[in-house]
């Protein structure tokens, strides 16, 4: 991993190993504030920004974190980074912090910023892991703001707030209900699927091998799995 | 009278109406990794009630008895996980030592919910909904068994779709969540059940 | 051992250096939410009084005000809004009202309701220039004026919540308890617990008798004057002699007054006329139906229909003495205003000529017919007992 280039590593985020599409990271605000083109901006900025430092930091006490207390040091660093960027917003961009609500605080548990520490910042150099942060960052919010753009487009008739004219009138509702958002996503997956055939990291289901928080979990889910069959 | 009509609204609406899972789509990691089989939703299910459970039972105090009256709200978030992660792995230890065969079928589930997002949400919400400690109990208990409930029935489509052919570019991931997708639309049916409950 | 001192270690040190952070970023920023959240709640309050500027709350439990009072703010101008919480029509409305300087309104909306008809969205618009003391002449809506008079009188409140603050001082009595005090103070024996007397007598001087219902006596009401008597008719109120008088009269007709039940069976009466009596000085009194809404006419009896229930009494000649709806169950609102004295009073020393002139119930014609009917049957009743049919 080392031998990456500071470009592949910034790159790699926003497609190949895009952390909503490729990686199945951070599900849960993709598809809860992706109803509006204005939230999901707000969403992949707060969250990317957290990321940036919380990447920052843990790779620079990669050397002081002892191995067995890494988990409970990366939620602290995490969850202290998401109560500063939650006060300065709600000092300085109030409606943004009213629009996000209680999404904002579980920043601290998206697993893109959990699972980054863990796969690429604990083991990496300041420079690379901060690299590693704006390009998962901007993946991230890249991946958000295309998923808030079909269910804003189609599902209210508006792009970030300013009416369409004809869409307005004839809007699909259900794209920004909650079915709408599980679909969108689905579909915009089965899309990256076939743009990046081969290149993307191979990722046949959903389960623990390709989580990246399998090493948080110590395996708990893999074994969960086999105790099941 | 009124308080218990109040209970089981805000019992009802949580299973039901804003389901956590399906329509604020918190604990949406694990509803699409362990929903592959029945017995594994069951058990991811109930470890998450009895967390929620035991998480708002601390965190409610030390919101109420410690934060707000030290004036240190800002600090919530924080101390919420701290305290989530912490309860977890003092819940494995304890059931490890005293009754393992709880902990031999709940245990593999229990650190996977540190990171779930329905039981920070859950406590957080409680707060800013502005319950009192029996109506955090009960919105807990209701968002445990909406989740539960989500869980068995998407595990029970999802071992249709694994009979199904499928095109490769939806195979995984996808079709999943477009399964999902249907589920939370039937769960939509349940909107207006919950305010025409009593009348 | 070492290495759990070092982990511990570690993770303290950490979570201290954090929550140094946290402390110092929310000293920055604490101020500042802070200002924004009370400029947001200035907006709100901007809506009534645009030119509103520094809103402070109004400590409520240092003033006396009326009780739908639920919060009140001052201005740096001199402004006032005022929050109420009023029922309308089967539900709770809260108003915000803006009151300027001057006294006169600003601005009122409905903040939240349940009304069924929606006039509550647009009537504070009519609300606005209105002072305390222009504020009895705005008009209702009809067809909801159960909505329309409690967001008037809530407005009512606000401007009377206005002169309170401003240091005037506003009788915020309601009328009934204008009325329930009128009558202890004439009759502190009462104790407070009085009911209206069914006049069936001819009285001088007086629209109103109350009873105290522990028999300790009566209240008569003469003009804007309330004169207690005790339970045998002496006056025991300080009133000049000439009235003194006068209301023993009064009360000597109202102790004496008694009732013989008319068998009807012997007469072909209206339909109308459920029962009769006699009194010892020759008057009449009616317990009638009258036909309501949902009745219709004289024969069609829709099944919902219900009739409202009418006591009169008439001198022998056929003036009427005293009008009361007794029971109705016509549409809220609307005919239900049958059973308000200010529409039954009306009949009070009107006759067979003159009972037409009475003012109909606004969106209400088929109770107000149906009433008018019934009332007009009691002077063929009359006529028919005498013999002289």
């Amino acid at each position: 991993m080392n031998k990456e280039s500071n470009m592949t590593v910034l790159l790699k985020g926003i497609l190949r190993e895009n952390p909503v599409f490729v990686l199945i990271l951070g599900t849960c605000p993709t598809l809860a504030t992706t109803t509006t083109v204005k939230g999901a901006f707000a969403m992949g900025l707060a969250a990317a920004a957290v990321l940036i430092c919380s990447n920052a930091v843990v790779s620079l006490l990669r050397k002081i974190i002892p191995d067995s207390m890494r988990i409970p040091c990366y939620i602290v660093i995490i969850a202290g980074f998401v109560t500063i960027v939650q006060m300065i917003m709600h000092a300085f961009l109030p409606e943004l912090y009213e629009l996000l609500g209680v999404y904002l605080a579980l920043i601290t548990v998206n697993c893109i910023i959990l699972g980054r520490a863990e796969m690429f910042a604990g083991k990496n150099t300041v420079g690379k892991s901060i690299l590693d942060g704006i390009g998962m960052g901007l993946g991230f919010t890249i991946a958000m703001l295309a998923m808030a753009t079909i269910r804003e487009v189609f599902g209210a008739g508006t792009f970030f707030g300013i009416e369409i004219p004809f869409l307005s009138t004839h809007t699909i509702d259900i794209l920004i209900k909650a079915p709408g958002g599980l679909m969108v996503y689905g579909l915009l997956i089965a899309v990256v699927n076939i743009i990046t055939k081969g290149k993307a990291i191979k990722k046949k289901e959903f389960s623990c091998a390709g989580c990246p928080s399998a090493g948080i979990c110590n395996g708990g889910c893999a074994t969960a799995e086999k105790e099941a069959e | 009278m009124d308080t218990f009509k109040s209970l089981v609204v805000i019992l009802m609406s949580s299973v039901l109406v804003n389901n956590y899972v399906l329509n604020r789509f918190l604990g949406i990691c694990p509803f699409l990794g362990v929903s592959k089989k029945l017995n594994q939703a069951v058990g991811m299910g109930i470890s998450v009630i009895f967390v929620m459970l035991v998480a708002t039972a601390v965190t409610w105090p030390i919101q109420t008895f410690i934060l707000e009256k030290f004036g240190l709200e800002y600090t919530q978030t924080i101390v919420f996980i701290l305290i989530i992660a912490a309860l977890v792995q003092f819940i494995e230890i304890v059931l490890k030592k005293f009754i393992p065969s709880l902990h031999k079928s709940l245990g593999v589930y229990l650190p996977l919910i540190t990171t779930n997002c329905a039981v920070l949400g859950v406590t957080i919400n409680n707060i800013l909904d502005g319950y009192n400690f029996v109506e955090s109990m009960v919105s807990s208990l209701g968002c445990g068994l909406g989740f539960l409930l989500a869980m068995v029935i998407f595990s029970g489509v999802r071992s249709l779709i694994n009979e199904s052919k499928i095109p490769q570019a939806l195979r995984g991931l996808p079709v999943t969540l477009i399964a999902a997708s249907f589920v939370s639309m039937a769960f939509f049916g349940f909107a207006g059940i919950v305010d025409n409950l009593f009348a | 051992m070492k290495k759990n001192i070092t982990s511990i270690l570690a993770l303290t040190v950490i979570c201290s250096v954090v929550a140094v952070l946290l402390a110092v970023t929310n000293a920055i920023t604490a101020p500042i939410i802070e200002k924004n959240a009370a400029a947001a709640a200035d907006e709100a309050l901007l809506v009534v009084l645009p030119e509103g500027e520094g809103f402070t709350p109004v400590d409520l439990t240092t003033y006396e005000l009326p009780a739908t009072v639920t919060e009140a703010f001052t201005e740096n101008n001199g402004g006032v809004v005022v929050k109420l919480k009023t029922s309308g029509y089967g539900s709770d409305m809260v108003v915000m009202v803006g009151i300027k300087a001057d006294g006169s309104v600003s601005g009122a909306v409905c903040l939240s309701s349940n009304e069924t008809l929606g006039y509550e969205k647009t009537y504070g618009e009519s609300t606005v220039g209105m002072t305390a003391d222009t504020i009895d002449s705005l008009d209702t809506i009809a067809g909801a004026t159960k909505t329309t008079e409690a967001y008037k009188n809530a407005v009512k409140d606000a401007l009377n919540t206005a002169v309170i603050l401003g240091g005037g001082s506003v009788d915020i009595r309601d009328e009934a308890q204008i009325l329930a005090d009128n009558l202890s103070a004439a009759l502190p024996a009462g104790e407070g617990a009085f009911e209206k007397v069914f006049i069936t007598e001819v009285l001088t001087d007086v629209s109103a008798v109350y009873k105290a219902t522990n028999g300790s006596g009566y209240v008569f009401v003469s003009g804007e004057t309330f004169v207690g008597t005790d339970a045998q008719g002496t006056v025991v109120s300080q009133v000049d002699a000439t009235l003194s008088a006068t209301i023993a009269a009064n009360a000597q007709l109202i102790i004496n007054s008694e009732l013989t039940e008319v068998d009807l069976s012997g007469y072909e009466m209206p339909k109308q006329i459920e029962k009769a009596y006699t009194t010892a000085t020759g008057n009449y009194v009616f317990e009638l139906k009258a036909a309501g809404f949902g009745i219709n006419g004289d024969e069609y009896y829709y099944p919902s229909g219900e009739h409202i229930k009418i006591k009169m009494s008439l001198t022998a000649d056929g003036t009427i003495i005293y009008c009361e709806t007794t029971y109705q169950n016509e549409s809220e609102g609307i005919g239900s205003a049958c059973a308000d004295e200010a529409f039954y009073s009306q009949f009070n020393g009107k006759t067979a000529e003159t009972y037409g002139d009475i003012d109909a119930i606004a969106g209400a014609t088929i109770t107000t017919n149906g009433y008018k009917t019934a009332v007009s049957k009691t002077f063929e009743a009359i006529k028919i007992l005498k013999g002289e049919v």
